[in-house]
């Protein structure tokens, strides 16, 4: 926080919570059920360091991850924030290549 | 999507009614199962075919499938895990609908959904948040309880709290019970909402074993009426270079029995999504993912094992426990047979829609 410096009035009131204390908890959203509990790679090697218990073919695991797996640290959050990403796209195996990187702002 | 044929519509209309007429001198088997945008996909896994084709009206992407006892409604959890749709199997049409969420209240049901054997009542574990200009405020989960009746704007008749992490659930042999599966089983009385019984998983005390790692979110237990999941554990009393340090097992819970039953079976090797329990041969449980694999639940030990074609996620098997159906990803829904393991058969999804880990579920019409 050394580098930071409150400008407008909610942020004098988030640095005056953190002095007092008084910050409410973050807390995740829901449920931890997808395939991965945090941020951890997961594409580029499997639980017991090798390749063969990942998706195969990687496809296998594209739509699973960005629907109801919710994996967003590794691809779009169709459940929410990019619910348009796959649109018209319904096969993983022959629409991947039309799938557009997301950026923050999109 | 609107992928079937009028014919074949008719078709299919007609195979389910006769299947439904005779159904008192025996049952016909139809899969089902999702695919994206939105559709429920009704096969016939004879004729390795797909006879009826659905689009589920509103926004995708279907998951969970839930089906009461006599087999007509399916209930499929869609938009995004934000609605419940139940649609008649023999019309194709939208009979009950269920939208948890409002503009200030964004409301998820991740995969848990069950329906009552009479099909009268539904159950979903819900999520709410509260969208604030600012900050989002998590409130605490609960089981939504509905009214099958209510039609197409169906609000809960009631609801009761209910622990966090609940991924499937289940109508026991109890009429007033209802199984949860998240960090431990609960054992839920959907009459008076209480929680009449915690069966341990993650807080189990199993002397040289540390907290399972359960990954639960396919509901395949309609066949045998028993509802399993593959599960990982650290032992603790060996050294964790040690091959035995870390197990794969397999949890069973007999829905009319109300008992759970853990076993490990294997030095943990490779990844296990989902399992099902054969209904002719109560012990034995079929395991997928990258692997087909046959465990045998009494004496923990791994029978037969084959490498797959593909990943699989979602696994189911026919009434006779003879085939092995295996689906869940991508566009294919392939049949093994229960004793060789050897391929019988493959369906593909029309258009070759995915299937994006949906549910493969078995009606009996």
């Amino acid at each position: 926080m050394k580098r930071l410096r409150a400008l407008n009035h909610k942020a004098h009131l988030l640095e005056q919570a953190a002095h007092d204390g008084n910050r409410e908890e973050v807390q995740l959203m829901s449920s931890v059920v997808g395939c991965t509990t945090t941020f951890d790679p997961g594409w580029e090697v499997d639980a017991f360091g090798g390749l063969a218990s990942l998706c195969q073919p990687m496809e296998a695991d594209l739509y699973g991850c960005t629907d109801p797996c919710w994996w967003p640290a590794q691809l779009a959050d169709s459940m929410n924030t990019a619910r348009d990403w796959t649109d018209g796209k319904n096969s993983a195996l022959r629409d991947w290549r039309e799938l557009q990187t997301l950026f923050p702002g999109d | 999507m609107r992928t079937l044929h009028l014919k074949k519509a008719r078709m299919a209309l007609v195979a389910l009614c006769c299947a439904a007429a005779s159904a008192s001198a025996f049952a016909a088997e139809y899969l089902l199962t999702v695919t994206r945008p939105n559709s429920l996909h009704i096969i016939d896994p004879a004729k390795r075919e797909v006879v009826r084709s659905i689009a589920i009206p509103g926004d995708g992407v279907p998951g969970s499938i839930v089906v009461p006892k006599d087999g007509k409604i399916a209930y499929v959890l869609t938009n995004r895990m934000e609605s419940v749709v139940g649609i008649e199997l023999d019309s194709g049409k939208q009979v009950f609908r269920a939208d948890f969420s409002s503009p200030e209240r964004r409301i998820k049901g991740f995969f848990a959904v069950a329906v009552s054997e009479d099909g009268r009542e539904l159950y979903v574990h819900q999520a709410p948040v509260v969208l604030g200009r600012s900050e989002y405020k998590v409130e605490d989960t609960y089981i939504a309880v509905f009214d099958t009746a209510d039609g197409l704007k169906a609000k809960p008749r009631r609801t009761f709290p209910a622990p966090r992490r609940i991924s499937l659930m289940a109508a026991t042999g109890n009429p007033d019970h209802l199984i949860a599966l998240g960090w431990d089983m609960y054992l839920f009385n959907t009459k008076s909402g209480k929680l009449e019984k915690t069966f341990p998983v993650r807080h189990w005390d199993r002397p040289g074993l540390g907290e399972p790692d359960v990954l639960a979110m396919w509901g395949t237990f309609e066949q045998a009426r028993a509802l399993s999941t593959p599960y990982y554990v650290a032992k603790t009393d060996v050294p964790p270079d040690s091959p035995e340090a870390f197990k794969a097992g397999i949890a069973v819970f007999d829905l009319d029995a109300e008992t759970l039953k853990t076993v490990e079976f294997e030095n943990a090797q490779t990844a296990i999504f989902s399992s099902v329990v054969n209904p002719a041969a109560r012990n034995e449980a079929f395991l997928v993912m990258n692997q087909l694999s046959k465990v045998d639940t009494d004496t923990g030990k791994l029978l037969k094992r084959v490498e797959l074609e593909q990943t699989f996620y979602a696994i189911n098997i026919s009434g006779d426990g003879k085939e092995i159906y295996l689906g869940g990803a991508l566009d294919k829904i392939a049949i093994h047979d229960a004793e060789t393991f050897a391929k019988k058969g493959e369906i593909m999804m029309p258009g070759g829609a995915d299937q994006a880990i949906g549910w493969l579920r078995v009606v009996k019409r």
